[in-house]
This record gives C-alpha cells, structure tokens and sequence, in this order.
C-alpha cells in the first residue's frame, strides 16, 4: 500500500498538507500526510473546521482520476513478478504470487526487489509501503491496511484486526460496532447463521474470504495472454536492436510451442521493462494465423521503425516479455514438392508488412456486406482484420447471374419507353445511342431500407436484366413504382453484364 | 364485374403465424373483401388459432352491412392450417373440404402439438399422408419437389395443388414456366397464390420488426434476413392476373378450390356431453325435475306464488336458448364437489348464477327470492350470449374437481381453454426498442413509465413522460411500430380453469396443446373464440377465501360451534360484526 502526494513547487516543505473532496456536500478531508496527521486532523474532518484548527493547513482537490494513473503505473511495475495483478483502489495492489515468489529470493525478496525499485523510480517524492501476505487477496488487503502488531500466526493476525478491516458497507460496519463486535475475531467465534440473517449474507462472504475459510481470486486487470514468454537480464541492455534479437529469440520459443499445439497467434505484444519502471508495449497483427519467428521479427522490426516516438532505452531494459493474447488453429503446412511459395501466405505476409509499416487503416481490403441494396454489398475493410461472416450470394450453377459484373457509381440516368404501371422496358437510350430491349427478364424489386430514412419507407427499385439487338446485356431499374410512390418514375442503368 | 378475373388468397397467414404474419386476422380478411376477392383462406403455421377471429370479422362486416341496406357481401372465408413440417419437406397448406375433414386437421394438428413441448408442432410427411381424407392441400414446393408431389397426388388424388408465387425476385417467370412444367407432367394443376404475410404493404416495417425479434437480431444487422421487398401482402385480382399473363388458369383455379371446400366454423356443431342426464329422460324434463323437487323442499309442497312465477319464468328461458344441459352441468360438478368426503366448499357467480334455478340446485347460496334478483334481466333474448357461470373452489383442492373432470368426460372430450398472451405496452417497447438499437435505458425508461402490465395501450404522454421527444424520428418511428405491434398475439397459454366439455372427440373440433404443467392440456382457441362458436365453457375457478372458511368451519365444529356449510342463513343485522368491521 502507498500513499504519495506530487510535489508543488509552492508548498512549503515543512507545513502540513491535505487533499480535499466534497463529500455529502461539504469539503471535507480526503488524505492527510503525516505532519497533519501528528496535528489531530483525520479524514472526513469538513475543511472549514480543519482549517480553524490548523490555519497554515496546506490544500489541495483530490484527484482520484490522477490516483488511478499513479496506481496504475505501479501496477506495471509490479507485473514483472506475475501476471496476476489487480488494482485496489484507490490505495492498494493485490499480487498473485503464488508459485513465482522463490524466482525473487522468496516472500522477503521479492518485497526487497519491489521496495528498492520503487525507491528509484519515484527519487524525490516520499512514498510510504505497506505490505502484507496471506491466503486470499481480502486476507492480505486487510493485514496490509490495519496490522498494527505482529502477531504468531497469519489467523492470529487476521482475527485480532477492527471490523473496520472487513470493508462492508459502513452501515453493517455501524450495526456489527453496536452489537459489541469489535474484531474479526469477535465475529468469527459466532455462529454463522443468525449474523447473516441479521447483518446480511455479505458480512459472513466477506468473513470467510478474509480468514482463507472460502476460496477466493484476484481478477486480474489485464486478461490473461494465452501464452507469454520472458527473458531477465542481470545487465540491462541498451540498444533497441538487442531488443529486437531478444524478441526473434522469444519468437522462436513461442513458435515451438505453438507448433506443437497447432496454434498461431494474429496478435503478438511485446512489452519492454526498462530498469527505471517504465513499460513500453509493441503490439504487432497479422491477417492470419502466424507462427514464423523470422516474419515476426520483420513486423516488429517494421513497427520500430514506423513509430512516431522512438523507443528511448534510458538505463536499458532488464526484462522483456512476448506474449500472444489469442490462440487460433493453425495447421502445419505441406509445402509443396516442386517449389513456390504458398500464395494465400504470402500474400497475407506481404498485406502483414505493409499494415505494420503504413498503418492498418492505409490498407484495406473489400469485404462482403450482408444486405439488398446492390450498392452496398461490398465495404472496405483494413485488410489484417479477419474476415466478415457474410458471403456473396454464389450463383446457381446453370443460373444466369442476377448480378452484373460492373456497377456504375453513381447508376446513369437514361430515357426509356416501358409499359406502365410495372411492365418491362421496351427501349433505351443510354449516353445518346438508342437500345432496342430484345430479351428481358426481372422485375427484381428491391424496396429501400426504411430504417435510414428519417420520414417515409424510400423509393422502391424494379430491377430488369436486358439485353439489346446487339447483344449487350445492361442492369437498368426504374427508380419508383409508378403512382404510389413517384408519378414518373426515372430509369437508370446500374450496371453491364460481361 | 364480368370481366374482373375471380381470384381468392389462398395461402394467407396473419400473426397468429406468430412472428411471422405482421396482420390481424380481422385486417387480412377486409383488405380481402375490399379488394374484392372471391375470399381468403386463414392458413397459419401448425395451429388454427387466428381463424375464429377472421371468421368474426367476416360476420361482423356481414352485419354491418345488412344493418346499412348494403347488399350482401360475395366473399367466402375458408379456413385450414399451413402445415410446417420438421422433416424438411415443403410446407403444405391444407384445407378441410368437409366437417370430416375438418376433423382430421384437427386431429393431425393435435398429434404434431402432443409431441412437442408446450408451443411447438412437430409433424413429419408421413403423419400427413394419415390424415389426408377430405382434405385438399396445397403443396408450397420447388421446382425439385417432383418426387413429392407424385407421392402426395397418389395419396390424395384431385385434392392437391402446386402453389405458385411471383415474388418479383428476378426470375419469376422463369420459375413459373418450371412449375407449369412440372404441374403439367404431374397432373396437378397450378394454382397462384401470393403467400400473403400481411395486407398491405405499409406493414412492411412491422413485418421486418417481427423477423427481427424472431431472429434475434436488430434491423441494421439482419441483412438479408429481411425480405427484400413488400410484396407479400394481399394483391387485387387485377393485378394477380396481370402477373400471372402467362399462366391465367392458376389464378382461376383459386376459384375452383374455393368452390370445393364446403365447410365453414358455423358448421362445428357443437353437443353437449351426455353424462348430466340420466337415461331416458330430455334435459328440459330432467332439469325441472330435479328442480321442483328441491323447491318443494326448501318451500313446501305448496310453493308460494312468488317462486312459482319466477321458475316458471326461467324454465321457459332455459327451454328457448337450450339452456337446460349447461346448468346440468354445472350441477353435476356443484353436486361431485358437494359429494366429497369432507366436502369441498363451492360458490357459483356471475350473470345466470343468480337465478332461482341455480339457487335451488345448489350452485349459490344467495336466495334470488329473498333478495330480489332477476335472472331473467342477464340472461335476456337480446344478448345471445349463453349463460356465464363461474364455480370457485377451493383454491387448495380444485385440482380434485379437475381431475374429475377429465376422468368422467375423458381427456378426449375436456380440455382447458386457451389464453392469447398479447404484447403488452412494457414487452412491445423493450422488443422493438432493442430491434431498432436503441438503448437498454431508453427501452427501461419508457417501460417503466408504464403501470402494471394490464395496461394495454402506449400513449404519447408515456414518451414526453420519460423524457424522450415524440418529435424525433427515431422515437416516432418507435412509437408507430409499437402502436402496431400492441395487442399482436405474442402466444397461447392455458386459461386459468376454463372447461370445455363435448359430445364427441374434443380433438375434431380444435387442436389441442401440451400445456406447461404436466397432465394438462388445453385447446388453442381462446373464451372470445369459443363464444364465437357457441361452445359451451365452464369456469372451475379456485378461490383462497373458500379454504379460509372451510378452515374457520373446522375450527368451529372443533369448539363445539357446530357443523356449518356455505347453506346457513346469515343475519346482516348482527351488530357484532358491525362493530368489528
């Protein structure tokens, strides 16, 4: 546990100092450092009574947003250790340690190493950690935040802790208080059933977490990759190259296991720990599946060099971890007798390099849209997203394609004589020469999407395939049905047949 | 008229083909007459249970018309079921030719609905071709159903006809000419239907809402899931024959299976069960027996003028609406709960209940002549509605009385009736609210603004109420598409205790369900249905009072109170009670 404050260049040093919030209306004392804590103050003390006691109180507003930030950048740090990290807020930090603490020294090393890291990174302002182990995450937030004494065992400890260290809602807290429950311990001797029926199931949930009696996990704040791998250095290195060596080497770990799991990964992130406590992520994607150490490398290579802020080294890095967020199935590949490279493949490669280096939004790829509106049937997508789950219409074998293999953007208006009301075009002009229609067939109505038109359902379109006397096949519509929706309605021609 | 070609819409679903057909029954059948068709055939999904309503609105617009001078309107509603199959086979729209045939709908529709968990139908082809007897079918198939369709002419020969649609999707006519083809090859002819799924085509919105919540899905991702156009809605005859110029005697053999299908819902004449009277004696004669002796009983051989003017009365009332067996009936049941060791306590109420007649069968316990009430003032010739008579039982044992019901009448002759479950102001908002995208908030404000869930209408003040602007389009689209949707049924539940009771097999008048409790079963036709029908319907209600008094009874004659039953005469003076009160 930490409490910190930013130093302002116009605080004294030496005056006491305290963040306010508004509380139930009133600004009230939210932290406190320890000057003023020595001077009385408490939080949720109101402002205006703190400042008629200590006048030279120094204030500022809280800012938990900027808290969070803090807590978040310590957080990384302590990532080095396990990935299992979850946030407390808003003074707190939960490790999973469990099974990785003997890589550190132990419980007592591991504290040294995070103690001494955090004294580096934060040079210059006064940071104050509290620390505390046990058998479930409530167990240890609560030692961490009200061990006062040491004590024999971590039960002992547990149950000699105020109520106060149960965190419950501060009515049950008063109500447990009133009914002379001073400690968990106190608690603990009662049977179970008559508190939770007085005080509510939570008391007795959060009871047995505390005292390791139910089982109970942190949730990480950041999902789990699916695989990472990672390599310390005793000395860090400097240059961003040896980085990248180090990140192929990592790669080909991974590709081994994902060999043998029959897996790739379409995203790799490599996050980079500098010896100061600085993290930098490099994320990398690919249009598919991916396993070749050598490919990987090329795109983090390529995201290097695309990077507007080059990556900065300071002291070097002494630990850089690979990890793939996402197993998909891949298969192993035959390659093929004479020669030649798979061409699905390499052209994913080759859409994957240049994605990295120009920026996924540059590249982009057309995708099929699951709708009636000719028009709109295909989007552009950029091209490392997976594909769409709609697929084009296949024509009927034996069928006439319904669709054209053009499309005019926008469809060109021409002059026809057709029947009314809905009869099939007889003749056509389209950009000054004259089509007599020999052969027809539609109409395909298409009605318009209602739900994009603010008034009104949209004009309806009466699709014909025809063909002219010279054999020149054209997809023209009428724009409207006669009458009800348009007295006239205009032709167009919207796309030609091969 | 004479050169207006005749056509009926045969293959017409309304939303009882739920989630699927976007009109009322009523709306599909005067779109219908106003466009002058021949008539309409009601065919939804598995079930018959729209039909009753579109035969109502028929009746309605048929009297409305004679009270105008209007001459008579030359339309025919026939009615059947779209056979939806699990098999795969195409649907199949059948419709009884015949009472017979009817019978054999039903029936098939009751095997399908017993082999399926509440809701559902599962039917195979094969069940079908056991039913086919007086049925005439029409086969919904592609091109490819070849094979089908020999299958299906052998089994029912000169009763099945080759639906065809033009869809306006582009090949049409090239369809069409395969299916004449194949129509000619097969020997069965083609008959041109445009599988309405509503009746005009300003029900298009709704219609793709419905898809919508069907699927699961919003209006922006549905896709293709939506129908590309509106035209399945009701077409003029005019205009069916202009779209089927190639093929004109599909629309004129619409006319033909018309003219073929001899039966009508007027037709399923409805019996009373036999069981209430004894051999040998009329329910009239058995009815007034009984109750004679009871007056003699209660008044004296020598009954006072006053009773003998009022069962004289009500005797003859009974005599002219033929009501004798239905209070027979509910005597029988009054009588086995009266029977029980211990009895179960019982009270009879509404309209008829308050005769004498009721009175001294034992169904109330309110003496009509001490209190002055006319029966005869709500059961009256006017009203031709028959009698209403609700029992309640007691609410711990009324399973007892059910139970005897289905064994004395079986479960082929008793079934519950149905409940329509409708959208409701809350459900409709939060369907179609979620179809349209919009937000869970908005959905929940607006929903909450109702009250209860009785309320059966969405006002425009429940929008400005929730904060929102009925003036933006994406309210206002809301907003009509819920006003559509209101009251649109959504599915059949049982009816709390809703007997009814026939003759003959219950099965070869309406098909009958799973329900969701076990052991029970009820028909797919609603109280308004059966009404309609001149079924009879007796309501076996449970009613907690009754098990509080038969408590207070037990501890009466536990203290030495002594034995009462719901026959004591109370005095309305005690002060005592006043006091209490």
């Amino acid at each position: 546990m930490l409490r910190h404050r930013s130093s302002r260049s116009d605080a004294r040093d030496d005056a006491p100092f305290a963040l306010v919030e508004k509380i139930r209306g009133a600004m009230r004392l939210a932290a406190l450092d320890p000057r003023a804590v020595a001077l009385g103050l408490a939080p949720g003390l109101p402002l205006a009574d703190a400042r008629a006691r200590i006048p030279e109180l120094v204030v500022y507003d809280a800012d938990p947003a900027a808290d969070l930030r803090w807590l978040e950048r310590i957080a990384d740090l302590c990532d080095r250790y396990t990935p299992m990290v979850a946030l407390d807020p808003s003074d707190g930090i939960t490790l999973d340690i469990t099974g990785c603490a003997h890589l550190f020294g132990g419980e007592a090393g591991l504290v040294a190493d995070l103690e001494s890291r955090m004294h580096r990174w934060m040079q210059g302002t006064t940071g104050h950690l509290r620390h505390a182990f046990a058998d479930t995450p409530e167990g240890a937030q609560a030692l961490a935040r009200f061990q006062t004494v040491p004590a024999a065992s971590e039960d002992a400890a547990l149950r000699r802790l105020p109520i106060a260290a149960l965190r419950l809602e501060p009515e049950t807290e008063t109500a447990l208080r009133r009914a002379g429950l001073r400690t968990i311990g106190d608690l603990a001797t009662r049977p179970s059933a008559p508190i939770a029926a007085r005080f509510g199931e939570e008391a007795t949930d959060t009871l047995a977490r505390v005292l390791g009696q139910a089982d109970s996990r942190i949730v990480p704040r950041r999902a789990l990759p699916a695989l990472f791998f990672e390599r310390r250095f005793a000395e860090p290195i400097a240059r961003t190259e040896d980085a990248l060596t180090v990140i192929g080497d990592l790669g080909e770990e991974a590709a081994l296991v994902l060999e043998e799991r029959r897996k790739g990964g379409r995203r790799f992130t490599a996050r980079l720990y500098r010896s100061d406590g600085q993290i930098r992520d490099l994320s990398v994607e690919s249009g598919l599946p991916l396993r070749d150490p050598a490919l990987l490398v090329k795109l983090f290579s390529e995201r290097v060099e695309a990077l507007a802020d080059p990556i900065d080294p300071g002291f070097g890095f002494d630990m850089i971890r690979l990890a793939v967020p996402s197993l998909e199935p891949m298969m192993p590949t035959q390659l093929q007798l004479e020669g030649g490279a798979v061409t699905q493949e390499a052209m994913a490669a080759l859409v994957d390099r240049l994605s990295t280096r120009l920026g996924r939004d540059r590249i982009h790829r057309f995708a099929p849209r699951d709708t009636h509106i000719p028009e709109q049937g295909v989007l552009t997508l950029p091209a490392v997203d997976a594909p769409t789950p709609a697929v084009w219409e296949k024509p009927q074998t034996g069928e006439p394609p319904l669709r054209p293999l053009h499309l005019f953007d926008p469809p060109q208006k021409i002059e026809v004589m057709a029947e009314v009301p809905d009869g099939p075009p007889h003749r056509f002009r389209w950009r000054r020469t004259l089509h007599d229609v020999t052969r027809f067939e539609g109409p395909e109505r298409i009605a318009a999407e209602w739900w994009k038109r603010p008034e009104g359902t949209g004009i309806t379109r009466d699709y014909y395939r025809v063909e002219d006397a010279r054999g020149h096949r054209f997809w023209i519509f009428r724009h409207g049905l006669y009458n009800s929706e348009k007295r006239e309605p205009g032709w167009y021609v919207h796309g030609l047949f091969a | 008229m004479s050169d207006e070609p005749a056509f009926a819409e045969l293959v017409a679903a309304t939303n009882y083909s739920f989630l699927r057909g976007a009109s009322h029954p009523s709306d599909m059948v005067s779109e219908a007459i106003a466009l002058k068709m021949a008539g309409i055939g009601i065919a939804d999904r598995n079930t018959v249970a729209g039909v009753v309503r579109a035969y109502i609105a028929l009746r309605n617009a048929r009297e409305k018309a004679a009270a105008e001078k209007l001459p008579e309107i030359p339309f025919e509603l026939v009615v059947g079921a779209r056979l939806v199959f699990a098999d795969g086979t195409p649907d199949i729209v059948a419709y009884p030719a015949t009472r017979y045939g009817w019978g054999r709908l039903t029936r098939l529709l009751t095997l399908g609905n017993l082999r399926a968990q509440k809701g559902d139908c599962i039917l195979h082809f094969s069940d079908l071709l056991e039913y086919t007897e007086d049925l005439l079918l029409i086969v919904m198939a592609q091109e490819s159903d070849g094979a089908l369709l020999y299958q299906l002419r052998n089994a029912a020969p000169g009763r099945v006809w080759l639906g065809a649609t033009m869809p306006r999707q582009g090949s049409d006519r090239r369809r069409l000419a395969r299916l004449m083809r194949l129509g000619q090859a097969s020997g069965v002819p083609l008959i041109a239907t445009n599988d309405a799924l509503y009746a005009t085509p300003a029900q298009r919105p709704l219609h793709d809402i419905v898809t919508c919540i069907r699927e699961g899905t919003t209006i922006t991702q549905a896709g293709r899931k939506l129908a590309g156009n509106a035209e399945r809605h009701l077409k003029a005859p005019t205009e069916m024959a202009r779209l089927f110029r190639d093929c004109p005697q599909a629309v004129a053999e619409t006319k033909v299976l018309l003219d073929r299908i001899s039966f009508r819902l007027h037709h399923l004449n409805y019996e009373y069960p036999h069981e209430p009277v004894p051999k040998g004696w009329k329910p009239q004669r058995w009815l007034q027996h009984i109750v004679t002796k009871a007056a003699r009983k209660r008044y004296g051989t020598d009954l006072p003028d006053k009773v003998r003017k009022l069962l004289r009365e009500e005797f003859d009332l009974i005599r002219n609406h033929q009501y004798a067996y239905y209070f027979l009936t509910v005597y029988d049941l009054v009588r086995f709960a009266r029977d029980q060791k211990p009895p179960i306590l019982c009270q009879g109420r509404g309209s008829a209940a308050n005769s004498i007649v009721c009175f001294l069968l034992g169904v109330t316990s309110v003496d009509p002549v001490e209190h002055n009430l006319l029966f005869s003032r709500f059961v009256s010739e006017e009203r031709k509605e028959p009698p209403d008579i609700d029992i309640d039982f007691e609410h711990e044992r009324r399973e007892e009385v059910m139970q005897h019901i289905y064994h004395r009448y079986g479960r082929h002759r008793a079934g519950i009736a149905a409940t329509v479950i409708h959208y409701r102001p809350r459900s409709a908002v939060r369907e179609v609210g979620k179809v349209l995208g919009l937000s869970e908030d908005i959905t929940a404000r607006l929903g909450s603004t109702v009250w209860g869930s009785f309320s059966s209408d969405m006002e425009e003040k429940r929008y400005t109420e929730a904060g929102l602007d009925p003036a933006n389009p994406a309210i206002a689209r809301l907003k009509d598409l819920v006003g559509q949707i209101l009251k649109f049924p959504r599915h059949l539940s049982q009816h709390v205790g809703g007997f009814v009771l026939t003759q003959d097999r219950l099965d070869e008048t309406v098909p009958i369900h799973n329900g969701a409790m076990k052991d029970r079963t009820f028909i797919e036709w609603d109280k308004d249905d059966i009404d309609a029908l001149k079924l009879m319907k007796v309501d076996v209600l449970a009613l907690g009072m009754l098990t509080c008094i038969r408590k207070a009874f037990d501890l009466m004659r536990d203290h030495g109170l002594g034995d009462n039953d719901l026959e004591i005469s109370l005095s309305s003076k005690d002060k005592a009670v006043y006091e209490m009160l």
